[in-house]
């Protein structure tokens, strides 16, 4: 038996479409349920999770391999492999600021609102200017728009909640992109399934 | 006065049945080393830091505990086994009849990220064989290793699985096929990813989805033999430890590149230049043990021999323990 971990939030869709296409059709299982873990006929268990506890269960070996976001993985930094990244849900970390903003000039020193520190310090690091960094857990738009922070780090999908609330993109720092994630063991163990899994997602040209 | 039992982060007490348990595996594993001829070597557990400086790199420079003592000397706490043994013995080798074979267990303590399964204090039991050279050595080392997880009882409902490599066997793929950033290469077939690799050097795809190579010789002549060589010896130990998985995936090992132009800045310890092995037992991804041949290391101390050797993580073995 195999487990999969697939996560809850903006990634379950594109993951699921992805395996759909792939001819890894996950029969029985009811995305939209309460079911914390489904036994799927084809071997496979199924764990739903949070985005940001996926990475733990993967190393951990509770689950084999899973679904979870670049930005994610980024900021957790588990030990973790990578074969494939979806082409579906793609969207940007970028930093944020209210319009008419820029960076800040060499030098300077402001502070970042973001749900990734860890990411925003290896940003600040390689900048000529100095931020102390506020960690938020949502609504990090906010921040600027109500002066908390001069700067946002962030996802951004469609832009269009910035628009809408005056704030825009300084700076596009990295793509974001749902990525398959193995565990090391598992890779070992499962090799000849995971390579047929991973061989039908490229296949199907819905991962890169 | 109330006093709390809280102690730092990534540090543990053990009491009753988890210390015994922990002695227990502890003597097992003792008894394995001594009866294969080991012995045993006390170390101490603070040193100077001035004699580990040539072998540092930044992410284990970023692990030690290091102070001031007050008469102005720099120490660390014991971060590692290997590096502290080998520091002892170069200056001493002339005068030692070799082959050595030796053991030591203890603590070891490391700044670790505070995460689930990373502690920052932990329990190693290793063994290192010294003036042992080429294959003899590492075939000894590896059943040693193999037999020490057979009797840890690891691995007992599911089989251990053991993958072997040979560090810097990739490095003519790695340098050869003109990538920008070859360094950034070696991670990403590290972390086995397809796409970054297809781009970048078709001819490792078959490394990352089957951890070898089409044909040993795609290495070049000396790699491919030196491959060859690993997977009869693979195969070898598979008739003697049916219980134990073994994989020979080069992938596995590509972040531990010779050429300077591989090493990476963040990375595994850097020091194995040979045979290089780890150990999985249970679900988990965090070796259970490892080990390889160093035998670069003591020339970098200053002493010519053969070296090479294994350490295991006790409590990690616990764990996997049914």
């Amino acid at each position: 038996m195999i487990r999969l971990a697939l996560p809850k939030g903006r990634n379950l869709e594109p993951a699921l479409a992805a395996f759909r296409a792939a001819g890894i059709p996950l029969l029985g299982l009811d995305p939209g349920g309460r079911s914390l873990r489904t036994r799927l006929e084809e071997g496979v268990e199924v764990l739903s999770l949070k985005d940001w506890d996926l990475p733990i269960y993967v190393e951990h070996g509770v689950a084999d391999l899973g679904i979870v976001g670049s930005d994610v993985l980024a900021e957790v930094d588990g030990d973790l492999l990578v074969p494939v990244r979806l082409r579906e849900g793609r969207s940007r970390m970028s930093l944020i600021g209210r319009s008419g903003e820029a960076l800040p000039e060499p030098g300077g020193q402001v502070r970042l609102a973001t749900k990734y520190p860890n990411t925003a310090r290896r940003l600040v690091e390689d900048r000529p200017w100095g931020a102390e960094i506020v960690k938020l857990s949502g609504s990090i738009e906010l921040a600027p728009l109500l002066h908390l922070a001069e700067l946002a780090l962030d996802i951004v999908q469609t832009g269009r909640t910035l628009q809408e609330n005056g704030l825009v993109e300084i700076e596009t720092v990295a793509e974001v992109a749902a990525c398959l994630v193995v565990n090391r063991a598992s890779y070992q163990r499962h090799r000849a399934l995971l390579n047929e899994w991973i061989g039908r997602l490229e296949a199907a040209e819905v991962v890169s | 006065m109330k006093v709390s039992a809280a102690l730092p982060t990534g540090v543990a007490a053990l009491l009753f049945e988890s210390a015994k348990r922990r002695r227990g595996m502890e003597q097992r594993l003792v008894a394995r080393l001594a009866e294969a001829g080991y012995s045993e070597a006390i170390l101490p557990i603070l040193d100077y830091l001035e004699p580990y400086e040539s072998l540092l790199t930044p992410a284990s420079r970023g692990e030690l505990y290091r102070f001031i003592d007050r008469d102005g000397e720099q120490l660390a706490l014991r971060a590692d086994f290997t590096p502290m043994l080998a520091r002892l013995l170069a200056p001493r080798l002339h005068s030692m009849p070799l082959p050595l074979r030796l053991f030591y267990r203890g603590d070891v303590i490391r700044y670790e990220e505070e995460r689930a399964g990373r502690q920052r204090e932990f329990y190693q039991l290793g063994a290192e064989l010294l003036g042992v050279p080429g294959e003899p050595g590492e075939r000894e080392v590896l059943r040693l290793f193999l037999d020490a997880l057979a009797a840890s009882g690891a691995g007992a409902d599911r089989p251990v699985q053991v993958v072997l490599g040979l560090a810097g066997c990739l490095d003519r793929l790695l340098l050869g096929c003109g990538a920008a950033d070859p360094s950034a290469l070696a991670s990403a077939l590290a972390r086995r990813e397809r796409s970054a690799v297809r781009r970048a050097c078709p001819e490792l795809v078959p490394v990352v989805e089957t951890g070898l190579p089409e044909r040993p010789e795609d290495l070049g002549e000396a790699e491919g033999r030196r491959l060859r060589g690993l997977l009869e010896l693979r195969d070898e130990l598979a008739g003697l430890f049916p219980d134990a998985d073994l994989f020979v995936d080069l992938a596995e090992f590509a972040r531990h590149g010779q050429d300077p132009r591989l090493t990476p800045e963040q990375g595994d310890r850097s020091y194995y230049d040979g045979l290089v092995f780890r150990a999985f037992a249970g679900p988990s991804a965090l070796p259970v043990g490892g080990g390889g041949r160093y035998d670069r290391m003591f020339r970098a101390l200053g002493a010519e021999v053969a070296a090479a050797g294994f350490s295991v993580s006790v409590d990690r073995l616990l764990e996997a323990v049914p």
